[in-house]
Protein backbone atom coordinates (compact mmCIF):
# COMPACT_ATOMS: atom_id res chain seq x y z
CA UNK A 1 0.00 0.00 0.00
CA UNK A 2 2.55 2.43 1.07
CA UNK A 3 6.05 1.77 -0.57
CA UNK A 4 9.49 3.65 -0.10
CA UNK A 5 11.96 2.50 -2.79
CA UNK A 6 15.56 3.83 -1.72
CA UNK A 7 14.40 6.88 -0.71
CA UNK A 8 16.89 9.92 0.44
CA UNK A 9 16.80 13.10 2.05
CA UNK A 10 19.65 15.19 1.94
CA UNK A 11 19.49 18.50 4.23
CA UNK A 12 22.88 21.13 3.18
CA UNK A 13 25.02 18.18 4.76
CA UNK A 14 23.38 16.01 6.90
CA UNK A 15 21.63 12.88 5.10
CA UNK A 16 18.14 12.81 7.37
CA UNK A 17 17.04 9.53 5.65
CA UNK A 18 19.31 7.39 3.24
CA UNK A 19 18.33 4.57 0.99
CA UNK A 20 15.10 3.82 2.90
CA UNK A 21 12.93 1.03 0.83
CA UNK A 22 10.54 -0.32 3.19
CA UNK A 23 6.97 -1.67 2.10
CA UNK A 24 4.14 -1.52 4.54
CA UNK A 25 0.80 -3.10 3.95
CA UNK A 26 -2.85 -2.86 4.69
CA UNK A 27 -4.25 -4.30 7.39
CA UNK A 28 -1.57 -3.41 10.30
CA UNK A 29 -0.70 -1.32 12.73
CA UNK A 30 3.17 0.23 12.59
CA UNK A 31 5.31 1.26 15.04
CA UNK A 32 8.17 3.76 13.81
CA UNK A 33 10.80 3.93 16.19
CA UNK A 34 14.21 5.61 16.63
CA UNK A 35 16.02 8.04 19.00
CA UNK A 36 15.65 11.81 17.95
CA UNK A 37 17.34 12.61 14.47
CA UNK A 38 17.28 9.05 13.15
CA UNK A 39 15.08 10.25 9.96
CA UNK A 40 11.31 8.86 11.08
CA UNK A 41 9.69 12.37 10.78
CA UNK A 42 11.33 13.40 7.68
CA UNK A 43 10.45 9.92 5.91
CA UNK A 44 6.56 10.56 7.25
CA UNK A 45 6.88 14.18 5.47
CA UNK A 46 8.00 12.52 2.51
CA UNK A 47 5.67 9.95 2.98
CA UNK A 48 2.61 12.85 3.13
CA UNK A 49 4.14 14.35 0.14
CA UNK A 50 5.18 17.61 2.33
CA UNK A 51 8.31 16.94 1.59
CA UNK A 52 10.13 16.54 -1.59
CA UNK A 53 13.49 13.21 -1.47
CA UNK A 54 16.23 13.95 -2.71
CA UNK A 55 16.74 10.62 -4.60
CA UNK A 56 14.01 7.40 -4.44
CA UNK A 57 10.24 7.60 -4.41
CA UNK A 58 7.48 7.29 -2.04
CA UNK A 59 4.90 5.38 -3.46
CA UNK A 60 0.96 5.05 -2.66
CA UNK A 61 -0.91 2.11 -4.11
CA UNK A 62 1.92 2.02 -7.26
CA UNK A 63 1.65 5.63 -7.89
CA UNK A 64 4.29 8.51 -6.49
CA UNK A 65 3.02 10.20 -3.62
CA UNK A 66 1.58 13.51 -4.40
CA UNK A 67 -1.70 15.45 -5.05
CA UNK A 68 -3.63 12.63 -4.99
CA UNK A 69 -2.62 10.63 -2.65
CA UNK A 70 -3.05 13.30 0.08
CA UNK A 71 -6.77 12.54 -0.17
CA UNK A 72 -6.28 9.23 1.14
CA UNK A 73 -2.99 9.55 3.40
CA UNK A 74 -3.82 11.42 6.69
CA UNK A 75 -0.85 12.63 7.85
CA UNK A 76 -0.24 14.26 11.92
CA UNK A 77 2.81 16.35 12.64
CA UNK A 78 4.29 16.06 15.40
CA UNK A 79 4.59 19.95 15.88
CA UNK A 80 1.35 22.22 15.89
CA UNK A 81 0.35 23.32 12.39
CA UNK A 82 -3.08 24.91 13.19
CA UNK A 83 -3.77 28.73 12.20
CA UNK A 84 -3.43 30.50 15.29
CA UNK A 85 -6.46 32.55 14.33
CA UNK A 86 -8.60 29.21 14.24
CA UNK A 87 -10.85 27.86 16.45
CA UNK A 88 -11.44 24.50 16.87
CA UNK A 89 -14.51 24.56 14.98
CA UNK A 90 -12.81 26.58 12.68
CA UNK A 91 -10.02 23.29 12.13
CA UNK A 92 -13.13 21.53 11.35
CA UNK A 93 -14.74 22.93 8.98
CA UNK A 94 -11.18 23.83 7.25
CA UNK A 95 -10.57 19.97 7.15
CA UNK A 96 -14.23 19.47 5.78
CA UNK A 97 -13.80 22.25 2.98
CA UNK A 98 -10.99 20.15 2.08
CA UNK A 99 -11.02 16.47 2.49
CA UNK A 100 -13.92 14.34 1.49
CA UNK A 101 -13.30 12.15 4.24
CA UNK A 102 -13.77 14.01 7.00
CA UNK A 103 -16.38 13.53 9.46
CA UNK A 104 -17.43 16.62 11.30
CA UNK A 105 -19.57 14.47 14.04
CA UNK A 106 -16.92 11.57 14.19
CA UNK A 107 -14.48 15.46 15.19
CA UNK A 108 -17.18 16.66 17.74
CA UNK A 109 -17.15 13.11 19.76
CA UNK A 110 -13.48 12.77 19.47
CA UNK A 111 -12.93 16.61 21.02
CA UNK A 112 -15.61 15.42 23.50
CA UNK A 113 -13.94 12.50 24.73
CA UNK A 114 -10.34 14.40 25.00
CA UNK A 115 -12.81 17.03 26.97
CA UNK A 116 -12.26 20.04 24.31
CA UNK A 117 -14.65 22.19 23.31
CA UNK A 118 -15.12 22.91 19.79
CA UNK A 119 -14.95 26.98 20.85
CA UNK A 120 -11.52 26.89 22.10
CA UNK A 121 -9.28 29.19 20.57
CA UNK A 122 -5.64 27.25 18.96
CA UNK A 123 -3.62 30.24 20.55
CA UNK A 124 -5.14 29.21 23.53
CA UNK A 125 -4.56 25.88 23.75
CA UNK A 126 -2.10 24.03 26.30
CA UNK A 127 0.35 21.62 24.41
CA UNK A 128 -1.28 18.74 25.78
CA UNK A 129 -4.96 20.58 24.40
CA UNK A 130 -3.02 21.09 21.19
CA UNK A 131 -1.85 17.09 21.04
CA UNK A 132 -5.59 15.95 21.57
CA UNK A 133 -6.83 18.44 19.03
CA UNK A 134 -4.20 16.94 16.62
CA UNK A 135 -5.38 13.59 16.94
CA UNK A 136 -9.10 13.98 17.23
CA UNK A 137 -8.45 16.09 13.79
CA UNK A 138 -6.88 13.19 12.02
CA UNK A 139 -8.52 10.40 13.11
CA UNK A 140 -12.10 11.96 12.17
CA UNK A 141 -10.88 11.20 8.81
CA UNK A 142 -11.69 8.41 7.13
CA UNK A 143 -8.50 8.10 5.46
CA UNK A 144 -6.61 5.08 3.59
CA UNK A 145 -3.63 5.68 5.88
CA UNK A 146 -2.95 7.41 9.02
CA UNK A 147 0.56 8.53 10.05
CA UNK A 148 0.67 9.90 13.70
CA UNK A 149 4.29 11.14 14.12
CA UNK A 150 4.53 11.31 17.97
CA UNK A 151 1.03 10.87 18.67
CA UNK A 152 1.34 10.60 22.94
CA UNK A 153 4.14 13.87 23.09
CA UNK A 154 2.44 15.93 26.22
CA UNK A 155 -0.60 13.85 26.65
CA UNK A 156 -1.47 12.34 30.17
CA UNK A 157 -1.58 9.07 30.86
CA UNK A 158 -5.70 9.22 30.73
CA UNK A 159 -5.69 10.86 27.72
CA UNK A 160 -3.41 8.34 26.56
CA UNK A 161 -5.83 5.80 26.80
CA UNK A 162 -8.35 7.12 25.09
CA UNK A 163 -6.04 8.11 22.08
CA UNK A 164 -5.09 4.70 21.95
CA UNK A 165 -8.83 3.61 22.33
CA UNK A 166 -9.30 5.92 19.32
CA UNK A 167 -6.46 4.32 17.30
CA UNK A 168 -7.35 0.44 17.88
CA UNK A 169 -11.07 1.47 16.61
CA UNK A 170 -9.40 2.92 13.62
CA UNK A 171 -7.90 0.33 12.55
CA UNK A 172 -9.62 -2.12 10.05
CA UNK A 173 -8.81 -5.09 7.64
CA UNK A 174 -8.54 -2.09 4.66
CA UNK A 175 -6.63 0.38 6.64
CA UNK A 176 -2.83 1.29 7.67
CA UNK A 177 -1.37 2.99 10.70
CA UNK A 178 1.90 4.19 11.38
CA UNK A 179 2.75 5.86 14.02
CA UNK A 180 6.38 7.03 15.64
CA UNK A 181 7.02 7.67 19.31
CA UNK A 182 10.05 7.62 21.72
CA UNK A 183 7.24 5.48 24.11
CA UNK A 184 7.99 1.95 22.88
CA UNK A 185 6.44 0.14 25.56
CA UNK A 186 3.22 1.97 24.91
CA UNK A 187 3.73 1.67 21.00
CA UNK A 188 4.09 -2.49 21.89
CA UNK A 189 0.38 -2.23 23.29
CA UNK A 190 -1.30 -1.16 19.91
CA UNK A 191 0.69 -1.63 16.96
CA UNK A 192 1.65 -5.25 15.39
CA UNK A 193 4.48 -4.32 13.10
CA UNK A 194 7.41 -2.14 13.82
CA UNK A 195 10.26 -0.42 12.04
CA UNK A 196 13.51 0.36 13.52
CA UNK A 197 15.58 3.58 12.18
CA UNK A 198 18.83 4.87 13.03
CA UNK A 199 21.12 7.61 11.59
CA UNK A 200 18.51 7.74 8.58
CA UNK A 201 18.76 4.03 7.76
CA UNK A 202 16.05 1.23 7.90
CA UNK A 203 17.83 -0.57 10.65
CA UNK A 204 15.18 -3.65 10.85
CA UNK A 205 11.40 -4.52 10.28
CA UNK A 206 10.33 -6.85 12.42
CA UNK A 207 6.27 -8.79 13.29
CA UNK A 208 5.98 -7.81 16.96
CA UNK A 209 4.07 -11.12 17.86
CA UNK A 210 6.33 -13.56 15.79
CA UNK A 211 9.53 -11.69 17.82
CA UNK A 212 7.80 -12.21 21.12
CA UNK A 213 7.17 -16.13 19.85
CA UNK A 214 9.71 -17.12 17.94
CA UNK A 215 12.77 -15.35 19.95
CA UNK A 216 11.20 -14.00 23.01
CA UNK A 217 12.06 -10.56 22.80
CA UNK A 218 9.61 -7.48 23.31
CA UNK A 219 10.07 -4.77 21.04
CA UNK A 220 11.55 -2.80 23.75
CA UNK A 221 14.23 -5.27 24.27
CA UNK A 222 14.98 -5.07 20.24
CA UNK A 223 15.26 -1.11 20.53
CA UNK A 224 17.68 -1.92 23.64
CA UNK A 225 19.38 -4.38 21.59
CA UNK A 226 19.80 -1.69 17.97
CA UNK A 227 19.81 1.87 19.98
CA UNK A 228 21.61 0.60 23.40
CA UNK A 229 25.19 0.16 21.59
CA UNK A 230 25.26 3.91 20.52
CA UNK A 231 23.91 5.20 24.00
CA UNK A 232 20.74 6.71 21.87
CA UNK A 233 18.27 4.24 23.81
CA UNK A 234 15.41 6.14 25.03
CA UNK A 235 12.79 3.44 25.48
CA UNK B 1 -10.46 26.83 -5.84
CA UNK B 2 -12.87 28.71 -3.91
CA UNK B 3 -12.20 27.06 -1.22
CA UNK B 4 -8.62 28.52 -1.03
CA UNK B 5 -9.32 31.54 -2.07
CA UNK B 6 -11.61 32.05 1.01
CA UNK B 7 -8.81 31.11 3.21
CA UNK B 8 -6.31 32.95 1.62
CA UNK B 9 -9.02 35.86 2.41
CA UNK B 10 -9.37 34.79 6.21
CA UNK B 11 -5.42 34.28 6.82
CA UNK B 12 -5.66 38.76 5.54
CA UNK B 13 -9.04 39.54 6.65
CA UNK B 14 -8.21 41.47 9.60
CA UNK B 15 -5.43 43.68 8.09
CA UNK B 16 -8.01 44.74 5.15
CA UNK B 17 -10.61 45.35 8.21
CA UNK B 18 -8.39 47.57 9.93
CA UNK B 19 -7.40 49.50 6.23
CA UNK B 20 -11.15 50.26 5.94
CA UNK B 21 -11.82 51.25 9.62
CA UNK B 22 -8.77 53.64 9.17
CA UNK B 23 -9.89 55.07 6.11
CA UNK B 24 -14.13 55.69 7.00
CA UNK B 25 -12.28 57.82 10.29
CA UNK B 26 -10.31 59.53 8.01
CA UNK B 27 -13.56 60.04 5.72
CA UNK B 28 -15.29 60.95 8.32
CA UNK B 29 -12.47 63.59 9.39
CA UNK B 30 -12.75 64.75 5.67
CA UNK B 31 -16.62 65.12 5.38
CA UNK B 32 -17.05 67.07 8.79
CA UNK B 33 -13.77 69.45 8.18
CA UNK B 34 -15.55 70.06 4.49
CA UNK B 35 -19.23 71.09 6.59
CA UNK B 36 -17.41 73.08 9.10
CA UNK B 37 -15.92 75.00 6.28
CA UNK B 38 -12.35 73.75 8.36
CA UNK B 39 -9.96 74.41 5.46
CA UNK B 40 -6.81 72.97 7.60
CA UNK B 41 -8.28 70.05 8.33
CA UNK B 42 -10.14 69.48 5.23
CA UNK B 43 -6.85 69.18 3.46
CA UNK B 44 -5.07 67.32 5.95
CA UNK B 45 -7.47 64.62 6.11
CA UNK B 46 -7.14 65.12 2.23
CA UNK B 47 -3.79 64.29 2.06
CA UNK B 48 -4.25 61.35 4.84
CA UNK B 49 -6.74 59.67 2.60
CA UNK B 50 -4.31 59.86 -0.33
CA UNK B 51 -1.65 58.50 1.34
CA UNK B 52 -4.05 55.78 2.90
CA UNK B 53 -5.21 54.17 -0.22
CA UNK B 54 -1.59 54.52 -1.91
CA UNK B 55 -0.27 52.57 1.53
CA UNK B 56 -2.99 50.34 1.57
CA UNK B 57 -3.05 48.99 -1.55
CA UNK B 58 0.80 48.28 -1.05
CA UNK B 59 0.12 46.71 2.28
CA UNK B 60 -2.45 44.43 0.81
CA UNK B 61 0.24 43.15 -1.28
CA UNK B 62 3.63 42.78 0.90
CA UNK B 63 1.51 41.27 3.29
CA UNK B 64 0.06 38.48 0.67
CA UNK B 65 4.23 37.92 0.03
CA UNK B 66 4.59 38.11 3.97
CA UNK B 67 1.79 34.97 4.15
CA UNK B 68 3.17 32.95 1.31
CA UNK B 69 6.72 33.28 2.90
CA UNK B 70 5.01 32.52 6.22
CA UNK B 71 3.34 29.31 4.27
CA UNK B 72 6.59 28.00 2.64
CA UNK B 73 8.79 28.14 6.05
CA UNK B 74 6.54 27.95 9.14
CA UNK B 75 4.87 24.34 10.37
CA UNK B 76 1.30 26.13 9.29
CA UNK B 77 2.51 25.42 5.76
CA UNK B 78 0.89 21.83 6.53
CA UNK B 79 -2.23 23.41 6.84
CA UNK B 80 -2.23 23.92 3.01
CA UNK B 81 0.08 22.07 1.94
CA UNK B 82 -1.18 18.64 2.94
CA UNK B 83 -4.50 19.62 1.27
CA UNK B 84 -5.35 17.76 -1.93
CA UNK B 85 -4.23 20.69 -4.18
CA UNK B 86 -1.26 21.27 -7.17
CA UNK B 87 0.81 23.94 -6.47
CA UNK B 88 -0.50 25.51 -9.38
CA UNK B 89 -4.39 25.52 -7.72
CA UNK B 90 -2.62 26.79 -4.66
CA UNK B 91 -0.52 29.63 -5.86
CA UNK B 92 -3.12 30.05 -8.04
CA UNK B 93 -5.54 30.64 -4.95
CA UNK B 94 -3.01 33.07 -3.50
CA UNK B 95 -2.78 35.28 -7.05
CA UNK B 96 -6.68 35.24 -7.38
CA UNK B 97 -7.28 36.55 -3.58
CA UNK B 98 -4.54 39.25 -3.65
CA UNK B 99 -5.23 40.09 -7.11
CA UNK B 100 -8.70 40.58 -6.46
CA UNK B 101 -7.59 42.05 -3.31
CA UNK B 102 -5.78 45.11 -4.96
CA UNK B 103 -8.62 46.01 -7.65
CA UNK B 104 -11.59 45.61 -5.15
CA UNK B 105 -9.28 48.41 -2.92
CA UNK B 106 -7.97 50.32 -5.66
CA UNK B 107 -11.83 50.49 -7.45
CA UNK B 108 -12.92 51.39 -3.65
CA UNK B 109 -10.25 54.41 -3.22
CA UNK B 110 -10.73 55.07 -6.72
CA UNK B 111 -14.55 55.93 -6.54
CA UNK B 112 -13.95 57.40 -2.84
CA UNK B 113 -11.07 59.79 -4.61
CA UNK B 114 -13.61 60.98 -7.35
CA UNK B 115 -16.60 61.69 -5.07
CA UNK B 116 -13.95 63.29 -2.23
CA UNK B 117 -13.07 65.14 -4.83
CA UNK B 118 -16.15 65.98 -6.66
CA UNK B 119 -17.30 67.24 -2.85
CA UNK B 120 -14.54 69.66 -2.29
CA UNK B 121 -14.57 71.58 -5.30
CA UNK B 122 -18.10 71.36 -6.03
CA UNK B 123 -18.33 72.57 -2.01
CA UNK B 124 -15.68 76.23 -2.96
CA UNK B 125 -17.05 75.75 -6.69
CA UNK B 126 -13.60 75.93 -8.12
CA UNK B 127 -13.51 72.47 -9.63
CA UNK B 128 -13.76 73.49 -13.32
CA UNK B 129 -11.07 76.33 -12.70
CA UNK B 130 -8.26 73.84 -11.10
CA UNK B 131 -9.06 71.20 -14.22
CA UNK B 132 -8.28 74.19 -16.56
CA UNK B 133 -5.41 74.86 -14.93
CA UNK B 134 -3.72 71.04 -14.65
CA UNK B 135 -4.62 70.48 -18.15
CA UNK B 136 -2.70 74.14 -19.10
CA UNK B 137 0.05 72.39 -17.12
CA UNK B 138 -0.27 69.42 -19.10
CA UNK B 139 -0.04 70.53 -22.49
CA UNK B 140 3.17 73.12 -20.92
CA UNK B 141 4.89 69.90 -20.16
CA UNK B 142 3.54 68.60 -24.04
CA UNK B 143 1.66 66.03 -22.35
CA UNK B 144 -0.71 65.39 -25.39
CA UNK B 145 -3.68 64.25 -23.27
CA UNK B 146 -7.28 65.43 -21.70
CA UNK B 147 -7.81 64.93 -18.43
CA UNK B 148 -10.48 63.48 -17.11
CA UNK B 149 -12.12 60.67 -15.30
CA UNK B 150 -10.85 58.17 -18.09
CA UNK B 151 -7.16 59.00 -17.47
CA UNK B 152 -7.58 58.61 -13.75
CA UNK B 153 -9.06 55.46 -14.17
CA UNK B 154 -6.75 54.42 -17.27
CA UNK B 155 -3.44 55.61 -14.94
CA UNK B 156 -5.15 53.58 -11.60
CA UNK B 157 -5.67 50.04 -13.57
CA UNK B 158 -2.21 50.42 -14.42
CA UNK B 159 -0.48 51.11 -11.27
CA UNK B 160 -2.43 48.41 -9.37
CA UNK B 161 -1.37 45.87 -12.55
CA UNK B 162 2.29 47.07 -12.17
CA UNK B 163 1.58 46.13 -8.66
CA UNK B 164 0.19 43.03 -9.14
CA UNK B 165 3.41 42.59 -11.36
CA UNK B 166 5.74 43.22 -8.55
CA UNK B 167 4.25 40.87 -5.79
CA UNK B 168 4.36 38.05 -8.10
CA UNK B 169 7.87 38.49 -8.75
CA UNK B 170 8.53 38.77 -5.09
CA UNK B 171 6.50 35.38 -5.05
CA UNK B 172 9.23 33.81 -7.55
CA UNK B 173 12.15 35.78 -5.64
CA UNK B 174 11.05 34.00 -2.37
CA UNK B 175 10.20 30.60 -4.10
CA UNK B 176 13.08 30.93 -5.38
CA UNK B 177 14.97 31.22 -2.04
CA UNK B 178 12.97 29.11 -0.50
CA UNK B 179 13.42 26.09 -3.11
CA UNK B 180 16.48 26.38 -4.41
CA UNK B 181 18.70 28.04 -2.30
CA UNK B 182 17.24 27.29 1.27
CA UNK B 183 20.65 26.62 3.67
CA UNK B 184 22.84 27.99 1.37
CA UNK B 185 24.53 30.97 2.24
CA UNK B 186 23.21 34.57 1.40
CA UNK B 187 20.21 33.15 0.18
CA UNK B 188 18.17 35.94 0.71
CA UNK B 189 20.47 38.72 -0.93
CA UNK B 190 20.47 36.24 -4.14
CA UNK B 191 16.37 36.61 -3.70
CA UNK B 192 16.42 40.17 -3.64
CA UNK B 193 19.25 40.11 -6.24
CA UNK B 194 17.05 38.33 -8.64
CA UNK B 195 13.48 40.53 -7.57
CA UNK B 196 15.64 43.83 -8.47
CA UNK B 197 16.70 42.01 -11.82
CA UNK B 198 13.51 40.96 -13.02
CA UNK B 199 11.54 44.26 -12.02
CA UNK B 200 14.59 46.08 -14.12
CA UNK B 201 13.51 43.61 -16.80
CA UNK B 202 10.09 44.00 -16.86
CA UNK B 203 10.61 48.18 -16.68
CA UNK B 204 12.99 47.90 -18.99
CA UNK B 205 11.02 46.37 -21.56
CA UNK B 206 8.31 48.86 -20.83
CA UNK B 207 10.33 51.63 -21.87
CA UNK B 208 11.44 49.93 -25.04
CA UNK B 209 7.90 49.76 -26.19
CA UNK B 210 6.85 52.72 -24.84
CA UNK B 211 9.77 54.51 -26.81
CA UNK B 212 8.74 52.19 -30.33
CA UNK B 213 5.13 52.21 -30.34
CA UNK B 214 4.23 55.94 -29.28
CA UNK B 215 1.35 55.69 -30.49
CA UNK B 216 -0.40 53.95 -27.80
CA UNK B 217 -0.24 55.35 -24.19
CA UNK B 218 2.52 54.09 -22.40
CA UNK B 219 0.23 53.21 -19.19
CA UNK B 220 -1.73 50.82 -21.66
CA UNK B 221 1.32 48.85 -22.47
CA UNK B 222 2.27 49.34 -19.06
CA UNK B 223 -0.66 47.42 -17.85
CA UNK B 224 -0.47 44.78 -20.62
CA UNK B 225 3.35 44.22 -20.24
CA UNK B 226 2.88 43.63 -16.23
CA UNK B 227 -0.45 41.32 -16.48
CA UNK B 228 1.58 39.47 -19.22
CA UNK B 229 5.30 38.87 -16.61
CA UNK B 230 2.25 38.62 -14.03
CA UNK B 231 0.77 34.84 -16.02
CA UNK B 232 4.90 34.29 -17.03
CA UNK B 233 5.62 34.63 -12.72
CA UNK B 234 2.72 32.39 -11.97
CA UNK B 235 3.75 29.88 -13.84
CA UNK B 236 7.72 29.47 -13.49
CA UNK B 237 6.45 30.05 -9.44
CA UNK B 238 3.97 27.34 -9.55
CA UNK B 239 6.54 24.63 -11.22
CA UNK B 240 9.36 25.70 -9.06
CA UNK B 241 6.92 24.71 -6.13
CA UNK B 242 5.87 21.32 -7.45
CA UNK B 243 9.16 20.25 -8.60
CA UNK B 244 10.77 21.39 -5.45
CA UNK B 245 9.15 22.77 -2.56
CA UNK B 246 9.38 20.74 0.66
CA UNK B 247 7.84 22.71 3.52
Amino acid sequence: MLKSEEVTKVFGATKAVDQVSLSLEQGHIYAMLGPNGSGKTTWMKMAAGLCKPTSGVVKFEGEPVGVNSRAHIAYMSTEPYFYTWMSLRDVGRYYEDFFTDFSMMRYAELLNSFELDESMKIKNLSSGMMAKAKIAVTLARDATVWMLDEPFNGIDLLARDRIKEAIIAAASPDKLLLMSSHLVEEMETIADRAVFIRSGKLVKEVDIETERIENGCSIADEYRQIYGMQGGAEA
Amino acid sequence: MKNLIKYEFRKTWSTKLIILVITACMELAFLISLYLDKENFTGISAVFLTFLAFGGILFIGIQSILTMHQDMNTKQGYMLYMTPNSCYKILGGKVIENGLSIFVAGAFFFVLGVLDVTLLFGHYGQLDQLMEFVTDLMKQLRIETTLDWRLFLALTVSFLCGWLSTVMTAYLADVVATCLLNGKKHNGWIALLLFILINWGVTSLQQVCTRNMSWIPAFYWDAAIAIGFSVLMYLATAMLMDRHLSV
